[in-house]
């Protein structure tokens, strides 16, 4: 146990030590506008780790070797360099080692150089970065759960903000000044807030049911019918070679990200007419609303990637990678226009026009959820083409001082001390389960049951791309001293069995330790009745050694 | 990575990352820091382990606590004459609680020793009056004054005597998820 710690605080101290990328920056932001926000830089930081861990793996392991193998792309004549290439990802990138098409598949070892097996390579180092990622996103989110996240809701009271609502970090003085003077408004509020009636008349209650049945079924339907006109729009779309059509195919990213922009505005329109009791429940309204309609477009794209592209075209994991290529560079260019009118023109509006707006805040829900997307795309992408993680490092690298500019020039801090690290707790549990799992599954899908295509990339010929694995196996089925590998792969991997024992003693260890934590509720409300018995006992009267004895 | 510095010993940079939150390179930049508060009272050697304090008075005008309505309070808690002269072991230590990693009990102990202004080990009325007029800058009433603090101590008050002890205060916190990152001040 001590060793493990020990181990820990090493790894903590040596991460510590290189991470120190942007601290003068975000000690100025934090300074300024307190905790929440830089909530949001320290979640842009963290998924820049992300990909720059994600590029080192992929450009040494896969683009490496082919560089060294074949170290002149194949181009083929008459396609050369237009500057349309970096928008639409098509063309001249097309045959190079950006996308999926351009690695071979052969057992590299000519001119002296060792065998280098590009199909387990690019297999195992997507899977392995995969596997990391999960691992990383899982840890990340059980300790910010157990840290931070309290299932008893003691709401914002008296004593809570006295005593624990000051952010220390706020050094700057203007600052300061004006969270006093928050804090002052908000006390004064409570105070004069008067006792509302628990329980309003039955229908007053049924007329709000009605309006949140609607507003919810309003906004899944637009997210579903989004979805689908996505869909059609795409079926429409097919790139091919003159320069008009080429542009052409940025129709399709300009109307997600379009959607994607607008419709969220369409949604925070439906505060006006909601009733929520707890204001935090219409943050989470939010969010979820902007989840779903980020995600049903996405899974429509991905349906329509896995089902027709991969059947008509005819090296179309390069087409998948182009079209993602797209979508990263459109959604790049819509969060630096959101940035522009969102905070931009608030400002001017607030300060110039409609003098009772004020100044904006910075919204860091809507913020945190693009990043979320962003690197969805992103993480979709890694196995259509390896190098989009650099797009990924360029994109994040330049948005956050974008949003560092932005904040400092438009934005107020936020006027309430609200639940920052409960939310980031939620977003990292966004960023896990439809994101990242999402991602993990398409990619998934595609290397188990479809077939590569047949002459380009590191997997042509093969049945599926699991199958350069079965081909391996079968290969150190006749060398000696590996026979256990070969074991391992046919009894453990390939059985059903093992995966639903894992499955079951999964289940159980989950069952067990909720009734472990239902009995230390238990135990906690009975401890508390005990404190309280204790002090008022021996302020009056005999002792109550029912009470006492009960809870030991 | 220095092996160059004169300012301590391996021994004492050793004992100051195991005792604290912060990396070698950390500590050398905090000395750093404590030396220009007042560069002819701190040496720039430390390795014979000098009896050196800067009085409250420079301490809090360090740009970090300059602007903290609790600043004196801060610094006297952590000095050990309770008079706000902190030695460089107090100075480290101070930052070493309010960093990011110091884990939750520690930071309740100090946050409890910072509002409590008489020194008693409890929080009672006139604490938390104090506390209020800081944070509000003496703009309320006095009959808000008194009608919060009121308020706060019923809300947190477990055991029935009026005043929060440190059980009260710790059991506060445990529900407010947000102290860890609020209680945190960037060196």
């Amino acid at each position: 146990m001590n060793c493990f710690s020990d181990c820990s605080t090493t790894v903590s101290l040596v991460t510590r030590q290189t991470l120190e990328l942007w601290r003068g920056t975000m000690k100025e932001v934090g300074g300024k506008f307190g905790t929440g926000v830089l909530s949001y830089f320290k979640f842009l930081k963290w998924l820049l780790m992300f990909n720059i861990f994600s590029f080192l793996v992929n450009f040494g392991f896969i683009t490496i070797p082919q560089l060294i193998y074949h170290p002149t792309p194949d181009i083929p004549t008459g396609v050369s360099f237009k500057g349309l290439e970096i928008l639409t990802g098509a063309g001249y990138f097309s045959h190079t080692v950006m996308y999926y098409g351009g690695y071979s598949n052969k057992t590299q070892g000519t001119g002296g150089w060792p065998e280098y097996n590009m199909q387990l390579a690019y297999f195992f180092t997507i899977t392995a970065y995969m596997v990391l990622c999960g691992a990383a996103l899982i840890y990340s989110m059980a300790s910010s759960f157990r840290k931070k996240y309290v299932l008893a809701d003691s709401g914002l009271g008296g004593a809570w903000q006295l005593l624990c609502s000051w952010d220390f970090s706020v050094t700057n003085e203007r600052a300061v000044r004006q969270r006093k003077n928050n804090l002052r408004i908000q006390l004064k509020e409570s105070l004069s807030e008067k006792v509302q009636v628990a329980l309003l008349p039955l229908t007053e209650r049924l007329k709000h049911y009605g309006v949140f049945l609607g507003t919810w079924l309003l906004s899944t339907g637009m997210a579903l019918g989004c979805g689908a006109s996505v869909y059609f729009l795409q079926s429409a779309d097919k790139a091919s070679g003159s320069l008009l059509e080429e542009a052409a195919t940025l129709l399709l990213p300009f109307v997600v990200s379009l959607i994607n922009l607008v419709v969220p505005l369409f949604y925070s329109l439906f505060k006006k007419i909601e009733h929520y009791s707890n204001p935090r429940m219409q943050v989470y309204a939010i969010i979820v609303r902007n989840v779903i309609l980020k995600m049903s477009i996405l899974g429509i794209l991905c349906y329509y990637w896995m089902k027709d592209v991969a059947n008509t075209f005819s090296c179309w994991e390069s087409i998948v990678g182009q079209a993602l290529y797209r979508l990263v560079i459109v959604d790049f260019l819509f969060i630096m226009l959101g940035s522009f009118f969102g905070e931009f023109l608030s400002n001017v509006i607030g300060t110039k026009c409609i003098q009772s707006l004020g100044v904006p805040e910075f919204d860091v829900a809507r913020n945190v959820l693009d990043l979320i997307y962003a690197q969805t795309l992103a993480w979709i992408g890694i196995y259509f083409s390896p190098l989009l993680p650099v797009i990924q490092i360029i994109k994040f690298f330049i948005l956050f001082y974008l949003k560092k500019v932005s904040l400092t020039q438009n934005c107020q801090p936020p006027r309430r001390a609200g639940r920052a690290a409960q939310m980031q707790t939620i977003f990292i549990a966004i960023l896990f389960f439809p994101s990242f799992v999402g991602a993990l599954s398409m990619v998934a899908y595609t290397m188990w049951t479809l077939p590569p295509s047949d002459n380009c990339g590191p997997f042509r010929g093969l049945n599926t791309t699991f199958s350069a694995i079965q081909i391996w196996m079968d290969d150190l089925n006749g060398v000696d001293g590996f026979q256990w590998i070969v074991w391992i792969y046919q009894h453990v991997i390939r059985s059903e069995i093992f995966y639903f024992l894992v499955s079951l003693i999964i289940l159980v260890f989950i069952y067990i330790f909720r009734q472990i934590t239902q009995g230390r509720k238990l135990l906690i409300i009975l401890l508390r009745q005990q404190i309280v018995n204790v002090s008022s006992s021996e302020l009056s009267g005999p002792k109550c050694l029912v009470h006492q004895c009960c809870c030991v | 990575m220095g092996n160059k510095q004169t300012i301590f010993t391996d021994e004492q940079l050793d004992a100051y990352q195991d005792c604290t939150f912060f990396t070698r390179k950390e500590i050398l930049r905090l000395h750093g820091r404590y030396h220009e508060l007042a560069p002819h009272l701190v040496p720039m050697d430390y390795t014979n382990e000098p009896d050196v304090t800067i009085p409250l008075a420079l301490i809090v005008s360090m740009p970090e606590l300059n602007e903290n309505p609790f600043r004196n309070r801060i610094v006297e808690s952590f000095s050990e004459d309770g008079a706000g002269n902190l030695s460089f072991n107090d100075f480290v230590d101070m930052f070493s609680v309010l960093s990011e990693t110091a884990p939750r009990e520690l930071k309740a102990i100090y946050a409890f020793k910072i509002y409590d202004f008489n020194v008693d080990n409890f929080l009672c009325k006139e604490d938390l009056e104090k506390t209020l007029n800081k944070l509000t800058r003496e703009e309320l009433s006095p009959e808000e004054v008194t009608l919060v603090c009121e308020k706060a101590i019923e809300e947190a008050d477990l055991d029935g005597d009026s005043k929060l002890s440190f059980a009260d205060f710790e059991n506060m916190i445990t529900r407010a998820p947000d102290f860890l990152s609020t209680f945190h001040i960037r060196i």
